[in-house]
């Protein structure tokens, strides 16, 4: 019986390698021939921009507090216009395990995932991505969103005119 | 003791507690926003309610209002009130605008905590959000209206415990509005506090707006370099960078407040000409090479030259364990103790303080407990802030306050003052304490007697004084006040106001002979060629008497994490770790040794190295800047003391006995061990010289512009007040001084020019409040000086 078995192990192994040697390849001569990832691909990661090409980011630190390996930095900062923006944004993509968290995170849609995964680097220090390097031209998805327009604290427009907003209270008055 | 259960769980209160104290005790968390330990109940926020299920009130009742009583069953997860919990949350949710990701209190917010608890999620109201326009309030508290609960915490802490009256309460109904009558800076000195109660983003500190996430931040126990009163604090950085300071919730000492020169004074860590560099004769080296060089030069000094060659400066904003040792490497030496304050008058009043009995030495929760309070040549705002607002406390709970002094001494309650000569205040305390009152005039007598009454009626006086107002002889006074006053049935105590948070320690660890003469001796003599200053700056402190021989020396050291004058003139410069930036220990005005942990390394910020942009991108093992090391570690390290800071230490402890306990100390769980009190100094044989005639000097501390580390701090620029010199009105116009004019005052050959002003002084004094820089400042403190006041013609 033990060696019927080992014989037919061994023989088994042999037809499967002969009966696949005429099947088509399941893996594509990379890079010569690329292949289109899925649309929601979780690959390198941008900074957006609002639609009016303003920095979506806040710089609210939800993304690096929710990053598993923390491999994303920054420094927020107030601009005059009173908006909280990053004076400076890392991501470690040596470190990053692509997971989407932070992009889960994010509450102002700033920071996304794009299915580009060709990324690899010989040298770590060129997988270190700074805000210039993250920051995108466009809206990504979501493209009407602008976190400010809803935020409701006067910096997209003047206080108490925004859409679900009444006009600023005068606590001087008395009237009922 | 009524007993009650809470969840199940039984617990005894005392009478008149609330349900919501008996939750605390119990262990039962409550949610509140109104309710404040330090501040009381008010029923404001409506979401402390719970379920009474058995009980006089049964039903959904505010945890905050209802006081206990016997046999009550309570339940905080009924669905009764957990709904009621859950609605309240949903109301206050319906105005509060969507802006977490841009609010500073997000991470420690309590709205944010408790709208999660109560599953809110979604805005079921369709209506428009009310908006309110903001306020500037100065430079260190952001106002964002549309965040607030209107939970009046704000107004019940800056108005009722701090006493301030320029911030309130407008409007009506859903549109209250806590903010001041006019757009400007807060005034009120612990205005910072503002940013602790407020359970929402409504007020945040300024001064770190939009910098980090309080889960980012490093934080630990420390304790408040920039006064001798040593209030528990909590500072936060990041990168290298001190962020905030926010004050220890837990009730002792400082019952869980600031005041704005502790919370917003923290600037001086952070600056950019922070000398961060070891520098030998103008040349940078390493700390390595800096401590080998300072160890050889002093002990050859002292080989070559006898150990009186040698000047060690000791300081009250180093930490007990660095004065400590620096103590120990002058016993090695043979040399003479450091000098611990380069002004005798003062030093000499806080060694006599420093050895009295510990029980007759108040602190913070003394003074809050009071029933009187006389306050005796000091001014508790400028020299320990958090002193007044713990006479306002007892204020509140009906204490008396009397001031005896020159000053008009500003305070945050209601005070009755009697102002007095400087030279008389010994013998004001000595008449309270019975004494004849020799020297003193009627029309002072007669308000005293009336102030001794209310003293020998009272059950838990505090007699406040300081050592620079007060001098030794109004320091015995002081205590021969208290001490006297002292039976089984009176608790009275002393409190002497100190320059720093080692203060005490230093006093303790200098002999019981006032040095005043040997120092003028040693200096005098010609004989110093090495002076060693651990994290003072004489140059800045001292007359040019004394600085005069400093700047002499052969070797001119300095330890030090501030650009100060004397850094800068030293040719030997060993760069120390900031208080917030190691392991150490401070001893308070009452002679409590409290340890702190470390908060930072010390480091260059990454804000400076990477010039605001990202940090540089490059690999290397080495801190930049981070060079510095802690003064005990420097100081361990030239007296061949290992074991770090344990090691150190056990080494002090075992040198000097009244330091026992140092080594158990633990920063997180804010221990104190009271230093015992020693065998008191003997008077001076010489009674003090003359009291010059005509115009003196009357030299005292502002609020911000002395303290060294907060002068140090650009933010508090604000605060500095005018270079004034103030005058009793008859005096200015006797002077043909109009008040604004330009005064040159002239006292021991230093003068500056400031501007007149008419203050509500006695005749023939000239009142000058020091400031960082200014050559009056230098004169010591404490003394008196004959001055000249005289008009500045031109410019």
């Amino acid at each position: 019986m033990k060696l019927w078995r080992s014989i037919r192990g061994t023989l088994d192994a042999f037809w499967i390698t002969l009966r696949t040697l005429f099947r088509r390849p399941a893996t594509i001569a990379w890079p010569e021939k690329r292949r289109a990832p899925a649309e929601r691909f979780r690959a390198r990661i941008v900074l957006t921009r609002d639609p009016q090409g303003k920095e979506r980011c806040v710089a609210c630190y939800l993304c690096s507090a929710a990053c598993p390996v923390s491999c994303i930095s920054m420094q927020s900062a107030e601009a005059p216009d009173g908006r909280r923006y990053a004076a400076w944004f890392r991501i470690n993509f040596a470190r990053c395990i692509f997971c989407g968290l932070c992009a889960e995170a994010c509450p102002t849609r700033a920071i996304q995932m794009t299915p580009d995964y060709e990324m690899c680097r010989r040298d770590p220090l060129s997988l270190l991505y700074e805000k210039e390097d993250l920051l995108i031209d466009g809206p990504g998805k979501d493209p009407h969103y602008d976190f400010y327009r809803h935020a409701g604290i006067g910096v997209a427009a003047p206080r108490g005119t925004l859409p679900g907003e009444r006009p600023p209270e005068d606590p001087g008055s008395l009237l009922p | 003791m009524p007993t009650l259960t809470i969840d199940g769980r039984t617990v005894s209160v005392p009478e008149g507690k609330t349900i919501l104290e008996a939750a605390e005790a119990a262990g039962v968390r409550v949610p509140h926003f109104c309710w404040h330990r330090a501040l009381g109940a008010l029923g404001a926020c409506r979401l402390c309610a719970v379920t009474v299920l058995d009980g006089p009130q049964k039903g959904v009742r505010m945890a905050c209002l209802t006081p206990v009583q016997e046999g009550m069953r309570v339940s905080t997860l009924d669905e009764s009130s957990w709904n009621m919990r859950r609605s309240v949350i949903e109301w206050l949710m319906a105005n509060h605008p969507h802006d977490c990701p841009v609010c500073d209190e997000g991470g420690e917010c309590q709205l944010q905590d408790m709208t999660v608890a109560g599953n809110h999620a979604v805005r079921r109201q369709r209506g428009r959000k009310r908006t309110f326009h903001n306020q500037d309030l100065g430079p260190f508290i952001e106002h964002e209206m549309n965040r607030c609960i209107a939970c009046y915490r704000c107004v019940r802490t800056y108005r009722d415990y701090c006493g301030g009256d320029d911030f309130g309460v407008l409007g009506s109904r859903d549109r209250v509005y806590f903010g001041r009558f006019r757009p400007g800076r807060l005034l009120s000195p612990f205005s910072g506090n503002l940013v602790d109660v407020c359970p929402t983003g409504t007020l945040t500190d300024k001064t770190s707006r939009f910098r980090a996430r309080p889960w980012d931040l490093e934080e630990a126990s420390s304790v408040c370099p920039h006064c001798a009163l040593g209030c528990a604090v909590i500072p936060g950085g990041r990168y290298r960078e001190l962020l905030r300071v926010r004050a220890d919730p837990r009730p002792q000492p400082n019952d869980g407040f600031l005041c704005d020169r502790g919370r917003f004074g923290y600037g001086y860590a952070n600056r950019a000409d922070r000398p961060r560099q070891a520098r030998l004769e103008g040349r940078p080296g390493t700390l390595a090479e800096a401590v080998a060089a300072l160890r050889e030069r002093v002990e050859g000094i002292a080989r070559q030259h006898g150990p009186e060659a040698v000047l060690l400066l000791g300081s009250a904003r180093a930490t007990v364990e660095a004065n400590a040792l620096l103590s120990l490497w002058a016993r090695r030496l043979g040399a003479a103790d450091p000098v611990f304050d380069l002004a005798a008058r003062r030093d000499g009043a806080a060694r006599i303080f420093a050895r009295a009995a510990p029980a007759l030495r108040a602190t913070l929760a003394d003074v809050r407990q009071a029933d009187l309070t006389l306050v005796c040549g000091a001014d508790p705002l400028a020299e320990g802030p958090l002193l007044a607002l713990a006479l306002r406390q007892a204020a509140r709970r009906g204490a008396a306050v009397r001031v005896i002094d020159p000053r008009p001494v500003p305070l945050v309650c209601e005070a009755e003052r009697l102002p007095l000569a400087p030279t008389l205040v010994p013998e004001a305390l000595r008449f309270l304490a019975g004494g004849n009152g020799a020297g003193l005039s009627q029309e002072v007598l007669q308000p005293l007697a009336e102030t001794k009454r209310l003293f020998d009626a009272a059950r838990r006086p505090v007699v406040i004084g300081s050592a620079e107002g007060l001098g030794p002889d109004g320091v015995r006074a002081l205590l021969a006040l208290v001490a006297g006053a002292s039976r089984p049935d009176r608790d009275a105590k002393a409190a002497l106001l100190l320059p720093g948070p080692s203060s005490f320690a230093c006093a303790r660890l200098a002999s019981a002979v006032p040095n005043a003469q040997d120092l003028r001796r040693r200096l005098g003599g010609g004989k110093i060629r090495a002076v060693v200053a651990l994290e003072v700056d004489p140059l800045a402190e001292a007359p040019p008497a004394v600085t005069g021989v400093i700047e002499k020396a052969e070797l001119f050291a300095a330890l030090d994490y501030l650009p100060t004058a004397t850094v800068g003139r030293a040719n030997l410069f060993l760069p120390s770790a900031g208080p917030y930036e190691q392991d150490g220990a401070f001893c308070d005005f009452a002679g409590r040794l409290r340890a702190f942990a470390r908060v930072l390394r010390p480091g260059t910020p990454i804000l400076h190295t990477g010039k605001g942009n990202h940090p540089p991108r490059t690999f290397s093992p080495d801190v930049p800047g981070g060079d510095a090391a802690p003064a005990w570690e420097i100081l361990a390290e030239i007296l061949g003391i290992s074991g770090g800071l344990s090691g150190a230490r056990a080494e002090i402890e075992k040198a000097f006995s009244f330091l026992q306990g140092l080594a158990g100390l633990r920063a997180d769980a804010r221990d104190e061990r009271v230093l015992p009190g020693g065998e008191p100094p003997a008077p001076p044989g010489a009674p003090a010289g003359p009291e010059p005639a005509g115009l003196r000097l009357l030299l005292s501390d502002p609020f911000v512009g002395w303290e060294p580390l907060s002068a140090h701090a650009a933010v508090l620029e604000v605060l500095r007040p005018e270079d004034a010199v103030y005058l009793n009105p008859a005096e200015l116009a006797r002077l043909g001084l109009a008040p604004g004019a330009r005064a040159r005052v002239e006292a021991q050959e230093l003068s500056e020019i400031r501007v007149a002003r008419a203050a509500d002084l006695p005749p023939g004094l000239a009142w000058v409040v020091r400031r960082r820089g200014s050559a009056l400042s230098r004169l010591p403190a404490g003394e008196v000086f004959a001055c000249r006041v005289a008009r500045e013609e031109g410019a």
